[in-house]
């Protein structure tokens, strides 16, 4: 009964190719029929989810019978990590779906996009829930297949074109490195069922033949589907298509590299070089993408640049050990860049938000003492909330999770963070203050500490709530060996060097050393434009227009 | 004069032909041909087909159409072809039809740039590659705060030349040599122009369409620098920033041509680009038929628009023999076309208030800061610059530190939420949150607070703020106040409410969100104009002045402010909790009427949306995927001063601009002159707006909604790159079926002597040449509220009162 239970979560892609096939035969402007179609299956593929998430706490973790032969064919996988992968995609859906209908109103193809958006999500929810290998990889497939379609909606337009032929070529490649992956995987394993190849290499001490070989090759694919570097480049230039395009696919689809990952922690434990794959080149990433959004200034690509870090930092985490915490990240990126992309059209209005930060300077004494507060905040809140934690669950993950180096590496970033804010204490900077602004009064450290501890505590509630949540699904942080510390200390060193950098960047902007650093930065170190060469950007000529 | 300053002169010329482009939050409408003036249609039209490849005209086969049903009289091709000096068409209708139907339309393309050339030869998109470059470099400069790293602050050009010395883009690209190129050219703009001018071997005119042609490559920009030029021109100051923009587009001209010193197929080609620069600026002839048919068919609109007018003047002057008592009310609207349908609502729901049209900023032309905002801004029309500078009443000094203080803890946190570091932390703190803010603004669920309507009464008397002069003296209270009555003909005859609406609109998610609001207040939603006006018009200082100057208001009439939101076309009373108990029972009534006159309207309007209901529009407004929350002003298309007894009882169909007027109050004509020179100017820029982003959407209009990007907080891209975009969105002016806007010339029609109004056009040669270019038609309006005469150019005027009969159908058979 549970095995057929588990087949619940089917519902929601089939909801939505229904309604891609309603679509299908409406294609034009102001399509009735498609609209709501889509409308009721975003909404059914969401109950259904829910409906999931309800079987999951009732029947717990489970596989459904393969609907297929010889292990090819159709299964559900469903447990605490599919589910609310397929909840977030879903939920996804349906604010997409419905900011859609509203949105491309009056395009002469509307049906043709809201065939194409359904599709896309069908295949995303059966890539997140898939039972088998095979399935995986074929949804995954898919899944860019789709997404393909709207990236070139508008087709005609020379930058669509271009920026969809780069995502194709780094999608194939992704496409090689997972089905090299799975291949020697489902061979050494003797399956293609996912919860038994994990349950296997969970009780493993060492690789077999083979698998050390699948969990780089998965690293890889991962990194490459996360648009890591340097392949990142066609994710800040796909914004010739309609605006909830890019609120699904930063929301829902680049999420697949870090699925990946997170899916097969197991596999990747046996073979810690491939942790430190990703958490070497996703921690560069992170830094790299994060610094490239400073220097960007229109809104969505700004936006894209922020999503190549925070999955950087995402894989960084897997990297780490830390796969619940990289699911936490995930959910949470998704919802607020969602919300960023669907909401760009408001940039007007907050764009003097980062002023503050851009005119920031402090002086080095005031970077220490805010650093030094932040770094007590953190400190004490963690002791008092593992303290509490330890008094009212004794031994539970999220205990022993917490107190993992990893996690304390971790937790140097969220200091630096703290610090950035806290630096803000006290009178404002004297060039800041312009005009009117001479009479804000000074901003008391009380404040700021109090937030600093507010933000502490949801990030360490956050992170306690997640550790328990995925413990039976997602394997704890491996020992931390030579290799694993340096990369560690690594990346905590490098963090702090651009949480330096930050602060005292305004004042220096135009030295010649800097002046030279953001021309190159703000051009993502030319990776960007090589690959445009190769994909044939700047063939063709003629006049422009204008 | 030398030849290097002539190269300058000459590069003015050029940057001038460019209208500006006004950021984001202040977007108002620009007349794209600000810069073609001079020229008439078919002039306009082929500069503009050769230097941006743009089209001015609408396609052949809309004309086809209005000749086919009827809508264009041969009367009308007739009159069309006798406006138009020279050229070859042929003089009688059935040819002019035929051609019409056998000329191709003209292949619109650009000549081609230095860089084109160069492209063409490699057989790669340069061209593409220096816009992307340009626009990189403008953006950043011109960012008003996207970039947390912004640049440092050094100048359009000069920052351009340091960073184009580092940059490796042209090279990773494969365009190499240029950087060499770079470290050779001259420290400043001026020197380049001039160098630049020297090598490319081009001279005067064409030298001048060449520049030209630079600065329509990077069009958005250009006009985004012409903004800064013409902000500086308001406040007397002189700028260059056209020019460097336009030295930096040269650069990659020279550097390009320096690049290929030894490539004599390059050279060869372009030496036959000069020859096609050195060529006549003649239209060709398919161009000419096509400005004749659009001038006919404008001519037949403006035939419609006198019928209509007459019938409404005949059937005014039947309703007015009824003796009637005074009005109850007189409500004062912006002269927005979006007022026309408002007023003739609440003039039906009631009768005992009587609508006046006026400028929306009614003569107030301050800057403005309400009590949350960082900085000020100009409420009044583009065209003037603030003359006083007035805040929001602040109630107390603790409530202004208690916001500023929350001002900067969100700044704060804003810098942890986008910092490259804290960005990761943030995500894991309270990114989960924005599933509640998905679902809140998914569903719009949870009201917003109009600030609008929230906000405290402005703070009139002199004062300083942060060093600044603040407030408004009595003197310029007075003398805006008599302005303000005697430039609306309100100087007796006092209700005893005169209720000043200002107007505003309401979407949420929309870059364009300024361009629905007040055009008059600068782009700004109008109740601090409107409360300014009414606090001073109550001012009893004020009025015992204006008693010396001959307009004596009662002591009984209250001015009040009020808000038309044009989107939902709710009117707002403001500040109803300060009037007078005495006058209570009257706003009250008022109150019922505004509601009743806002349903009648939104039930009219709804008609115009597709898919929309007068019960629907409200949550349309609120919905943050809405790219239609409104029409704006699209159908403008006439611009009539009169008394409202004129048009009261016609039905203008939310397209025409009323500005209250009467001439036999208006001693030596001088708010005649303020009409035409203001008033009239604006509704052209809006009219040829609406009119350059229908004919080329390219060039003049904003491009899709639904891939808007926007840039620097001050402008849009169309997706991820490319030049800065202008005008109009195309969902602004087409629902997917239909087009809202019928592009026009605008038809003026003004009551008033005819003497009166050549005098004006004489004095004025902004005026004139706008007239005498055909960008504007004038009519003039009898005392009968019948259009007796055309203004034909050259200060005459030809006879309409034999034109004015209703349209005749042409012969079907003739045009099938």
């Amino acid at each position: 009964m549970t095995q057929f239970l588990a087949f619940l979560p089917l519902a929601a892609p089939l909801a939505l190719l229904a309604a891609a096939a309603v679509a299908r035969t409406e294609p034009g402007l102001r399509p009735a029929r498609a609209l709501s179609a889509a409308g009721i299956a975003s909404l059914v593929a969401l109950g259904a989810a829910l409906l999931s998430v309800m079987v999951l706490i009732a029947t717990g973790a489970a596989t459904s019978p393969l609907v297929g032969t010889a292990g090819i064919g159709l299964s559900v996988r469903l447990d605490a990590l599919s589910v609310t992968m397929l909840g977030l995609v879903a939920l996804v859906g349906v604010v997409v779906i419905r900011f859609s209908a509203t949105y491309l109103d009056g395009d002469a193809r509307q049906g043709l996009f809201m065939g194409r958006l359904c599709l896309t999500l069908a295949a995303v929810m059966l890539l997140v829930t898939s039972g088998n290998t095979v399935q995986l990889a074929m949804a995954w497939i898919a899944t860019s297949l789709a997404l393909h379609g709207l990236l070139v909606f508008y087709g005609d337009r020379r930058r669509a074109a271009i920026a969809a032929r780069k995502k194709f070529i780094a999608a194939r490649l992704g496409d090689v490195l997972l089905i090299a992956a799975l291949v020697p995987l489902t061979l050494a394993f003797g399956t293609t069922d996912i919860a038994t190849i994990l349950g296997a290499a969970a009780g493993m001490e060492a690789a077999p033949a083979g698998v050390g070989f699948a969990a780089v090759l998965i690293a890889l694919a991962a990194l490459v589907k996360s648009a890591a570097f340097p392949t990142h480049g066609w994710l800040p230039e796909v914004m010739d298509t309609p605006t909830p395009v890019s609120a699904l696919l930063h929301a829902g689809i680049i999420n697949a590299g870090g699925f990946l990952a997170i899916r097969f922690a197991d596999v990747l434990m046996l073979f810690t070089p491939s942790l430190h794959l990703l958490a070497i080149v996703g921690g560069f990433t992170a830094l790299f993408g994060a610094v490239v959004m400073l220097t960007q200034t229109s809104v969505k690509v700004s936006l894209a640049w922020s999503t190549v870090a925070q999955m950087g930092f995402m894989l960084l985490q897997c990297g780490l050990g830390l796969f619940a915490l990289a699911t936490l990240h995930l959910v949470a990126h998704s919802l607020y860049k969602a919300h960023a992309f669907l909401s760009a059209g408001s940039a007007a209005e907050t764009v003097g938000e980062t002023r503050a930060l851009a005119r920031l300077s402090p002086a080095p004494g005031r970077i220490a003492l805010a650093g030094g507060l932040a770094l007590a905040v953190a400190v004490a809140l963690s002791l008092g909330f593992s303290a509490l934690l330890g008094a009212i669950f004794a031994d539970t993950a999220a205990g022993t999770a917490a107190a993992s180096p990893q996690a304390i590496a971790l937790g140097a970033i969220l200091v630096f963070g703290l610090t950035l804010m806290l630096v803000h204490a006290g009178p404002q900077d004297a060039e800041v203050a312009a005009g009117d602004a001479a009479t804000v009064p000074s901003l008391p450290l009380a404040r700021l500490l109090a937030v600093s501890a507010a933000v502490t505590l949801a990030y360490l509630a956050l992170h306690a709530l997640a550790q328990t949540l995925y413990a039976g699904v997602l394997p704890p942080p491996p020992a931390a060996d030579a290799a694993g510390i340096a990369v560690m200390l690594l990346a905590v060193v490098s963090f702090g060097v651009v949480t330096v950098f930050q602060m005292v960047e305004p004042a220096r902007a135009a030295s010649p050393a800097w002046r030279a650093a953001r021309v190159h930065l703000a051009n993502g170190l030319y990776v960007n434009t090589l690959f445009n060469r190769l994909a044939g950007a700047y063939t063709a000529s003629g006049h422009s227009k204008a | 004069m030398t030849a290097q300053t002539k190269a300058l002169v000459v590069a003015e010329a050029a940057c001038a032909r460019v209208a500006p482009v006004w950021p984001l939050q202040a977007f108002v409408a620009v007349n794209p041909y600000l810069g073609m003036a001079d020229l008439s249609l078919p002039q306009a039209a082929q500069r503009l087909a050769r230097v941006a490849g743009a089209r001015t005209l609408q396609p052949r086969s809309v004309y086809l159409a209005a000749l086919e049903a009827g809508e264009i009289a041969p009367e009308d091709l007739l009159a069309a072809r006798a406006a138009m000096h020279g050229g070859d068409l042929p003089k009688d209708a059935a040819a002019l039809i035929g051609l019409a139907r056998d000329l191709p339309e003209t292949d619109v393309q650009p000549l081609p740039t230095l860089v084109d050339l160069a492209g063409e030869a490699d057989g790669r998109a340069w061209s593409d590659l220096v816009v992307e470059r340009i626009s990189a470099h403008a953006a950043s400069v011109f960012d008003a705060g996207q970039a947390a790293w912004a640049r440092p602050v050094d100048g359009l050009y000069a920052g351009w030349l340091m960073d184009a010395r580092i940059d490796r883009t042209p090279d990773a690209a494969g365009l190499t040599g240029l950087r060499a190129q770079f470290a050779a050219l001259p420290e400043t703009a001026a020197a380049l122009v001039e160098e630049a001018a020297d090598e490319l071997g081009l001279q005067g005119e064409a030298l001048e369409l060449y520049f030209h042609r630079l600065m329509m490559s990077v069009g958005g920009w250009a006009a985004y620098a012409r903004h800064a030029a013409w902000q500086a021109g308001l406040e007397g100051r002189s700028d260059d920033t056209p020019l460097q923009l336009l030295a930096i587009r040269l650069a990659y001209d020279l550097a390009v041509l320096r690049a290929n010193a030894e490539n004599s197929a390059l050279l060869e080609a372009c030496q036959t680009a000069a020859a096609a620069y050195a060529q006549s600026d003649q239209a060709a002839r398919a161009l000419q038929l096509d400005c004749l048919l659009q001038t006919a068919l404008e001519r037949a609109d403006a035939r419609r628009l006198a019928r209509d007018l007459e019938a409404g003047s005949a059937a005014s002057a039947d309703a007015t023999d009824i003796a009637t008592p005074g009005p109850d009310v007189q409500a004062v609207f912006c002269i927005d076309v979006r007022s026309e349908v408002y007023r003739r609502s609440l003039e039906s729901v009631a009768p005992q208030v009587e609508t006046l049209g006026f400028a929306g900023f009614f003569g107030f032309a301050i800057a403005y800061k309400g009590a949350g905002e960082e900085a000020r801004s100009a409420r009044c029309p583009v065209l003037l610059a603030p003359q006083a500078f007035v805040c929001e009443a602040v109630p107390s000094k603790d409530v202004a530190e208690r916001a500023a203080l929350t001002k900067r803890m969100a700044s704060a946190w804003a810098a942890f939420k986008l910092a490259a570091v804290s960005s990761f932390a943030f995500v894991e703190t309270a990114g989960l949150g924005y599933l509640g803010k998905l679902a809140a603004d998914g569903f719009a669920l949870g009201k917003r607070l109009d600030s609008r309507l929230a906000a405290a009464p402005p703070a009139l008397v002199p004062s300083t703020a942060a060093g600044e002069a603040t407030g408004l003296p009595l003197e310029q209270r007075i003398a805006a106040a008599e302005g303000a009555l005697r430039g609306m003909s309100l100087t007796d005859g006092f209700a005893r409410i005169v209720f000043l609406v200002g107007h505003g609109a309401t979407s949420r998610n929309n870059p364009h969100a300024h361009g629905l609001d007040c055009g008059a207040c600068g782009g700004q939603s109008g109740e601090a104009n409107a409360r300014v006006a009414a606090a001073v018009l109550n001012d009893p200082e004020v009025r015992a002045a204006l008693v010396g100057r001959g307009i004596a208001i009662p002591q009984d009439t209250l001015f009040v402010a009020g808000l038309h939101d044009t989107t939902t076309d709710e009117v707002a009373i403001l500040d109803a909790a300060t009037v007078p108990a005495s006058h209570a029972e009257d706003l009250a009534k008022l109150a019922e009427a505004l509601q009743a006159a806002g349903r009648l309207t939104r039930a009219e309007r709804a008609l115009r949306i597709a898919g929309a209901s007068e019960t629907d529009i409200a949550a349309r407004a609120a919905d943050w995927a809405q790219v239609r929350p409104e029409w704006g002003l699209a159908g403008c298309s006439a611009f009539i001063a009169a008394p409202r007894a004129r048009t009261a009882k016609v039905d203008l169909g939310g397209r025409a601009f009323l500005h209250t007027y009467d001439w036999r109050a208006d001693e030596g004509f001088g708010v005649l002159e303020v009409v035409m020179t203001a008033p009239m100017v604006v509704a052209s820029w809006i009219n040829l707006q609406y009119y350059g982003s229908s004919v080329d959407q390219q060039v003049f209009g904003s491009g899709n909604k639904v891939l808007h990007n926007v840039v620097g907080g001050i402008g849009v891209l169309e997706g991820g790159g490319g030049d800065l975009r202008v005008g109009l969105p195309f969902q602004s002016l087409h629902d997917g079926e239909r087009e809202a806007h019928a592009p026009r010339r605008l038809s003026v029609v003004i009551e008033a002597p005819q003497e009166a109004i050549r005098d004006v056009i004489a004095r004025n040669d902004g005026v004139r040449q706008l007239l005498d270019s055909g960008w504007v038609s004038l009519f003039v309006m009898d005392g009968k509220g019948r259009i007796a005469a055309r203004y034909a150019g050259d200060l005459a005027f030809e006879d309409w009162t034999d034109v004015s009969a209703p349209a005749s159908a042409l012969h079907r058979e003739e045009a099938a």
